[in-house]
């Protein structure tokens, strides 16, 4: 009798303990999640990535962002990064206040913040019309936004400008013509 | 006997592509003042090269200078092909420059399919794309759906217009004359423009909160793409960018809009909206739609993708909704809609292969040829079935009373199956590359009825070059309806082998 209190007594303190200790969320990939977005649902995941788009600051509470993963993040195209495919991207959902401070998001001339973004996967979630997003409850920033340059090239400018002025010639020479 | 042509000939075809590339040199200042304006120097470099080599087509086309400017049927359809294949070709330069494209294929790959309004994209990373390069991108939907050569019209009142008119694939005359028809034709797509753009900027600002700049660049962006029936995106991950029911549903109006023939804005327009709904084409796409509706939603349903009544409404109507418009956003991934079976597959196939309405801006078989079809057919079953000497009526309406007389359910009948051989062309070649049949067919038929969706067969790393080369031809000879482009073969072989 002793020894089933015990284990009962265990059981029980082991379960509170269990409970009270934050769950280990599942560490993947945003590819992984584009690939099996089902698979993911109602799981809590940390994910990686860089945020790029806009903010979009709803009335709710809540700033609407979108996550890539993929090669581009480690080394940005316009920093030598090798061309490797579309963007692979997924909606994240992050409360307002989380979201305060982040640079800008990425884009043309900025590298965007590289985060790790925990929080719960809604696949197809049916309170928002079936659509697929990270519902963000921890945010880590990685890796601060920065500028990204592109500096001109000049000979497509002077090429232009060549074959401009090759065509106000042609024309005025075929007016001169014409009359 | 093949007549060679000779040098008045392409004096000709040279003059009027001329005035076409005239146009094409102004509507290339508007990217580059909007790289000034943003800074973007390097795309601005680009752009300035671009504009100055169609500056320089045009002059030396209109240097040409023929002694009679008026175009006959074979030289306007011919100078259409070109037109169509050529100004991409330009088009694609600040898109190769850019370093966002693997090389001058991929770019004009895009570029055809930005001015076909087909959506289909070759590009990596677009989600650091210049804004200019991406206006670009967006703008060549806006030039070619509205029809680049209406804009000649418009603005030259070429002699000859009508068979450039013709040659564009648009056949509803609606105004006495083809210019004042044109201009009715842009004077529609303004008023949408206007009106488009600043609901999409209102719901962007004020619903999704984004900044007062960002809500204007996608709204102008998403309005090109939808009414245009386009299907490009300023951001990778199309439509699915918003998480927005609202702005799936204004776009979602501009698509329909886009896909409207002319013909009927116009009874709109005059407030006759008794003789829209007697028109065979609207009777025809309310009835594909329905039909095509149902299996995607079974489908759907069937296959469980979604729990919910509303995710099933919204993501099955919208999707339809951008196949059968020729569209092709997405506000699912690839990699989802590639897992799509059954039913809903088969749903959103269909109705991209349907396609719009004729003289509209969306591709694909056109709802007028199905409904010419299925009463071509009705008429002659009835005819089996009724006693010999009865009477099948023949009429239909479509602005106004019509006969559907034997040659033109014959040619009704000749480009339809032209699509399907068109389908299957490019499903065959992709299934040569190792494609499976049922992805084949889908990026084929996406590609050749100009809608854009994909379930990954257009892939910058893996897209092998020659499936690349067939599925622009498909573009070219979908957006076109066949007619020009079999004219171009004419000429060329008359060129070739005439006497």
């Amino acid at each position: 009798m002793k020894r089933a209190v015990v284990i009962v007594w265990l059981a029980a303190t082991s379960a509170v303990v269990g409970a009270a200790a934050p769950a280990e969320a599942q560490a993947t990939s945003v590819e992984a999640i584009v690939l099996g977005s089902a698979e993911f649902d109602g799981i809590e995941i940390t994910v990686e990535g860089e945020l790029v788009g806009d903010y979009g600051n709803r009335d709710d509470g809540t700033t609407w962002a979108q996550l890539n993963g993929g090669s581009y993040v480690t080394m940005p195209l316009r920093e030598g990064g090798a061309r490797s495919g579309s963007n692979t991207g997924i909606g994240v959902m992050i409360p307002a206040g989380l979201a305060e401070g982040l640079d800008p998001a990425g884009g043309y001339g900025t590298r965007g913040p590289v985060v790790s973004l925990t929080g719960v996967w809604h696949h197809h979630d049916p309170d928002r019309g079936g659509e697929s997003y990270l519902e963000v409850v921890g945010l880590d920033v990685i890796e601060e936004g920065r500028a990204l340059s592109q500096p001109i090239a000049w000979w497509p400018l002077l090429a232009g400008l060549g074959f401009f002025g090759a065509a106000i010639t042609l024309r005025v020479r075929s007016s001169t013509g014409e009359s | 006997m093949l007549i060679r042509p000779v040098a008045e000939d392409f004096r000709i075809i040279g003059f009027f592509m001329g005035r076409v590339f005239a146009i094409f040199t102004v509507a290339s200042l508007v990217p580059l003042l909007w790289a000034a304006l943003a800074r973007e120097w390097h795309p601005m470099s680009s752009f300035a090269l671009m504009a100055g080599c169609y500056a320089a087509l045009a002059a030396i086309g209109l240097r040409s200078s023929p002694k009679v400017r008026r175009l006959d049927w074979s030289h306007g359809m011919t100078v259409v092909a070109l037109t169509w294949a050529l100004a991409p070709l330009v088009g694609s330069i600040p898109l190769l420059l850019s370093g966002h494209w693997s090389g001058p294929l991929d770019s004009y790959f895009d570029a055809m399919s930005g001015l076909t309004t087909t959506g289909l994209s070759l590009v990596h990373d677009l989600d650091h794309l210049a804004s200019s390069i991406n206006f670009w991108r967006h703008f060549l939907h806006f030039l070619g759906g509205q029809g680049i050569i209406l804009a000649a019209l418009s603005l030259f009142a070429a002699g000859g217009g009508l068979t450039l008119y013709h040659g564009e694939a648009r056949e509803e005359r609606i105004m006495p004359s083809v210019t004042s028809t044109a201009r009715f034709i842009w004077g529609v797509a303004i008023v949408h423009l206007v009106g488009g753009v600043v609901a999409l900027t209102l719901v962007g600002w004020v619903t999704l909160g984004f900044s007062p700049m960002r809500s204007a660049f996608h709204g102008l962006m998403i309005f090109f793409a939808g009414f245009d029936t386009g299907g490009f995106a300023p951001q990778s991950t199309s439509l699915g960018y918003y998480h927005s029911g609202i702005f799936e549903a204004v776009t979602a109006v501009l698509m329909v809009a886009g896909a409207m023939s002319f013909g009927v804005h116009y009874a709109l327009w005059r407030r006759n909206p008794g003789s829209v709904l007697r028109n065979l084409e609207t009777r025809t796409i309310l009835g594909s739609l329905g039909f095509t509706l149902v299996l995607t939603i079974v489908g759907l349903a069937v296959t469980g993708v979604y729990s919910s009544i509303s995710g099933l409404a919204r993501a099955g109507t919208f999707q339809l909704l951008s196949a059968h418009t020729g569209t092709g956003f997405a506000t699912v991934s690839s990699a989802e809609l590639r897992g799509w079976g059954g039913l809903e597959y088969g749903g959103i196939a269909i109705a991209m292969a349907l396609g719009g309405m004729g003289s509209s801006t969306s591709g694909g078989v056109k709802a007028l040829r199905i409904g010419l079809t299925l009463k071509a057919i009705g008429n002659q079953v009835r005819r089996v079935l009724l006693p010999d000497g009865a009477v099948v009526g023949t009429g239909y309406f479509q602005g106004s009373r019509k006969r559907l007389t034997p040659e033109l359910a014959q040619s009704v009948m000749a480009v339809s199956l032209l699509y399907v051989a068109l389908f299957l062309l490019g499903a065959g070649v992709g299934m040569a590359y190792g494609y499976s049949l049922q992805h084949a067919l889908f990026e084929s038929v996406s590609a050749g009825a100009n809608v854009g969706l994909s379930v990954g067969v257009v892939d910058p790393t893996m897209m092998p070059a020659v499936l690349k080369l067939v599925f622009m031809l498909q573009m070219w000879a979908g957006r076109l309806e066949f007619v020009a482009v079999f004219a171009l073969i004419g000429f060329l072989l008359a060129w070739v082998r005439g006497k």
